[in-house]
């Protein structure tokens, strides 16, 4: 299988402090790739390298063929990468629709995308005119989601979506998300085990700043002591 | 389908649109009002600006020009995020262009008036441009000290050359009739008010296009901007260009109407004003700037000539005005949060939402 993201024993630090120590992922086409880990271990500084916010000093990261290291952020972005971070990140001061307006790439991406957001997020429509932050938790997290989608991005980095949401919020955003991962590879970062064995095909772990495990999520899901060990209270 | 369009323009805008028609009628009004000429005494072949209607045209002139600039630091500051301390370096520069153009030119007086009025925007505009490249990668208090640093240094500048006087600064002594104020100040009042008016509609249009969705999106969160791939520093330099050329422009307007170009008008009044004024305002809103300048520049002229009598000491408001306007601002700080505009519509807001949904 071909891969869209190949990232190789980067190592990042943020300030003085050595977060990734070596982290290798693989994103094949067309997957639901998760990475898994516990908290601090590393799982948003890796895609945060990913779209060169917090560049990486050593390793090597490319997508479709070409080399990610060193592009600015705005750079990556337009080569097709859509981000969503962590604590449903979007515009609270711009209406609903001024936060899909303005990550059109090109004139008409909205209009092209506007059935299926509003298909994935029905919410979204009822919610046009108001300003983003008056929205819930959950229809600000589908609101950011709905923006990486209006470009025509090959490939979704999504932050922990399920975080602060309430389980039957939590499903519907895992319906979403296997819908979208029809038009786009999805490279997801989720603490929560049960959403992530359901969603993704593939796992990546990252514990410490390395990544000492990887394989299919159906393998994992036997592998008890492997859970145990990176996933597990400790 | 045209007719429809319009009516709704008129509903939105009724106030706006009533108010510009109060100041079309302005000078006017107060000329019938108080039995003055909008146009002037006439003596011989001259006019001589005295009357209740001129004196008034001078005040609205003046707010016209400080609103402007206002509305050019709000642009930065209000919609983009962009703290600057050197605003008065665009206002200074765009006079000092002009005032060059029209006293130490050979060209002739409409010829330099326009040549100066192009130049000078241009050279703001471009002047923007090179300091926001320099500067802008710095962030926050860093950026604001670095223009502080660019203006005063002009400031200083100006203050100590000897072509154009030095502090004393020079007279514009050659301008065209029908703009002199000196002389037809009603015709310059109307140049001043369009100026006012367009400057108003662009930022307005600005702000309201995708374009305008960007620079907003850059105030709130710079990285989030550039995660979904815009280029931020673009859209920071495009406001800061932008905002010098607007401010160039009350400069100019400024010096036409005193007749006179000096350092003082690139002195830190005529960057501390624009803020000030901006957060009474309502940083980030349309007609806030329009609002802190129209209280303070009306309030100060009607307490100009006032004075405070307690017991044996006699204190002229004039004097004490740096302290008065202080009290104004940390009043309005804590009364209106977001300034008088922002507040308000934080309360209209939140009282319409109280209602049940129909």
């Amino acid at each position: 299988m071909n891969n869209i993201l190949e990232v190789r024993d980067i190592h990042t630090f943020i300030g003085q402090f050595h977060i990734l120590e070596g982290v290798t992922v693989a994103v094949p086409q067309g997957s639901i790739t998760v990475l898994l880990g516990r908290n601090g271990a590393g799982k948003t500084t890796t895609l945060k390298s990913i779209m060169g916010m917090t560049p990486p000093t050593r390793g090597s990261i490319v997508f479709e063929g070409q080399s990610l290291v060193g592009k600015r952020p705005y750079s990556i972005a337009q080569m097709g990468i859509g981000y969503v971070p962590e604590h449903r990140a979007i515009f609270k001061e711009l209406s609903v629709a001024e936060n899909l307006q303005i990550a059109e790439r090109h004139k008409g991406d909205l209009a092209r995308k506007a059935d299926l957001i509003f298909e994935l997020f029905p919410d979204l429509k009822r919610l046009y005119h108001l300003p983003g932050g008056s929205l819930s938790g959950g229809q600000q997290q589908m609101l950011a989601i709905a923006r990486a989608l209006v470009p025509d991005n090959r490939l979704l980095l999504i932050d922990e979506p399920s975080e602060g949401l309430a389980p039957v919020i939590i499903e519907h955003l895992m319906s979403a998300i296997r819908k979208l991962a029809e038009q786009a590879t999805v490279l997801l970062v989720e603490q929560n085990f049960r959403m992530a064995s359901r969603l993704a095909d593939r796992y990546v772990i990252i514990d410490e700043g390395h990544s000492p495990a990887s394989g299919l999520m159906a393998d994992l899901r036997q592998d008890n002591e492997q859970i145990q060990r990176y996933l597990g209270v400790a | 389908m045209m007719a429809s369009k319009l009516t709704r323009t008129l509903r939105d805008n009724w106030l706006l649109i009533l108010i510009f028609i109060g100041l079309l009628v302005f000078p006017h009004a107060v000329g019938w009002l108080t039995g003055s000429s909008p146009m002037g005494v006439p003596r011989g072949d001259r006019m001589i600006m005295r009357g209740e209607s001129v004196r008034w045209q001078a005040v609205l002139i003046e707010l016209f020009i400080l609103s402007i600039l206002a509305m050019s630091y709000n642009l930065m500051f209000g919609f983009t995020g962009v703290v600057s301390f050197g605003h008065a370096l665009f206002f200074g520069v765009g006079g000092y262009v002009l005032g060059l153009a029209l006293e130490y030119t050979q060209m002739e007086t409409g010829t330099a008036l326009v040549m100066g009025i192009l130049g000078g925007v241009a050279i703001c505009g471009i002047l923007g441009l090179l300091i926001g490249l320099v500067s802008l990668r710095l962030r926050g208090v860093y950026f604001a000290i670095f223009t502080l640093a660019i203006a005063e240094m002009f400031f200083i500048y100006f203050g100590r050359l000897s072509l154009t006087r030095a502090e004393d600064g020079f007279s514009i002594t050659d301008l065209p009739q029908w703009i002199d104020p000196a002389q037809n100040r009603l015709n310059y009042y109307y140049v001043a008010l369009i100026l006012f008016v367009l400057t108003f509609l662009f930022i307005r249009r600005l702000m309201n296009s995708p374009t305008g969705a960007v620079f907003k999106a850059v105030r709130e969160n710079e990285d989030r901007a550039q995660s979904i791939g815009y280029n931020t520093l673009n859209y920071k330099l495009l406001a800061i260009t932008l905002a010098g050329m607007m401010a160039a422009v009350a400069g100019m307007l400024q010096i036409i109407l005193n007749k006179k170009v000096g350092p003082e008008i690139l002195g830190i009044t005529y960057t501390v004003d624009p803020l000030v004024m901006t957060i009474i305002g309502g940083i980030g809103t349309f007609t806030g700037p329009i609002i802190g300048t129209t209280g303070l520049h009306l309030l100060e002229t009607v307490l100009r000539e006032a004075t405070i009598t307690l017991g044996p000491i006699v204190i002229r408001v004039t004097d004490i005005w740096g302290v008065l306007l202080g009290g104004i601002f940390i009043l309005v700080v804590m009364v209106f949060p977001q300034g008088v505009v922002g507040t308000w519509a934080r309360w209209t807001a939140r009282s319409a939402k109280s209602e049940p949904p129909a």
